[in-house]
């Protein structure tokens, strides 16, 4: 499966690995999602009713670990993970309000109709995501 | 008329200390006794805290999967909609009975299964949010639902 990601993603995960307490979530992220079928990341709780484009929150880590919101266009085989939070430690929230989940949503999909994307692959150690802009491939 | 003085003061202690001794010998083993049952009850508490844990995961996760279910009819909404004032009417019970282990925690008695409890009422809270914005709250953001629209129709 390919994975993209936005702007504002980036951001998010970059201003965590700054954290000493948050570092963990790069190897999180690689272990959950990277080398799996769609199918298999169905789960956590779909915020919009969608079965072709499921629109998904996902805990990371336990109940005091990361909360994940990406969307899955499963027909595209494709994956944007679109925003990233601690629930505990530095910088971190119970959750987002409903008027952040309907931007972030938005967001998604106007850098997928832009093409304002970053695809995300693995060091060949898998221990570290890199990020690359559409425009550079 | 000092020496008999001296000698029922010395006595005296004599007494007190016999006793003390004595006392000490047969309440330390009740101690030792007192303090297994104590840790008797510390692992009961831990267990009964930890099986309560798990009950509330189930809840969680069969509150996850509401989430994705498809083509609810008005009924279906109408049973959600009590489903998540029973889940708050829990939370908040549970919510008291953490306050109630506050003191327990603060001595750093089961420190990990109240903490771990703790952690599961969030995520109850949390996800009865999400329960709540997916079927009640999120419908009603035309951006939310022009977005959904949207993206169906991406090739």
């Amino acid at each position: 499966m390919n994975i993209y990601c936005t702007q504002g993603f980036k951001f998010a995960f970059e201003k965590l690995l700054k954290k000493k307490a948050h570092r963990s979530i790069e190897a999180e992220i690689i272990e959950y999602f990277f080398n799996k079928e769609a199918n298999q990341l169905l789960s956590g709780v779909r915020l919009n009713n969608s079965s072709a484009e499921p629109y998904i929150k996902k805990r990371l880590e336990g109940s005091g670990g990361f909360r994940l919101y990406f969307l899955i266009i499963i027909k595209n085989d494709s994956l944007y993970l679109m925003f990233v939070h601690p629930k505990t430690g530095p910088g971190g929230a119970e959750n987002i309000d409903d008027n952040y989940k309907a931007k972030i949503y938005k967001d998604v999909l106007e850098d997928i109709k832009n093409h304002n994307l970053y695809k995300l692959t693995v060091s060949e150690k898998q221990r570290n995501i890199k990020f690359n802009h559409l425009s550079n491939i | 008329m000092e020496c008999a003085a001296n000698i029922d003061t010395i006595q005296d202690a004599f007494l007190f200390i016999r006793k003390t001794s004595y006392d000490e010998k047969r309440d330390g083993i009740n101690t030792e006794e007192q303090i297994n049952k104590f840790l008797d009850r510390i692992l009961e508490l831990q267990k009964y805290l930890n099986t309560k844990s798990d009950k509330l995961e189930e809840i969680n996760n069969k509150l996850e999967g509401l989430s994705w279910l498809n083509d609810l009819k008005e009924s279906h909404l109408l049973s959600i909609n009590d489903l998540i004032a029973s889940a708050k009417d829990l939370h908040s019970i549970l919510i008291r009975q953490y306050v109630n282990l506050n003191y327990l925690r603060s001595k750093g008695v089961a420190k990990e299964s109240i903490k771990r409890f703790k952690q599961v009422i969030d995520d109850l809270k949390e996800n009865i949010a999400d329960i709540e914005s997916i079927f009640f709250f999120l419908p009603k953001v035309p951006e939310f639902v022009e977005t959904t629209r949207q993206l169906s129709l991406i090739k």
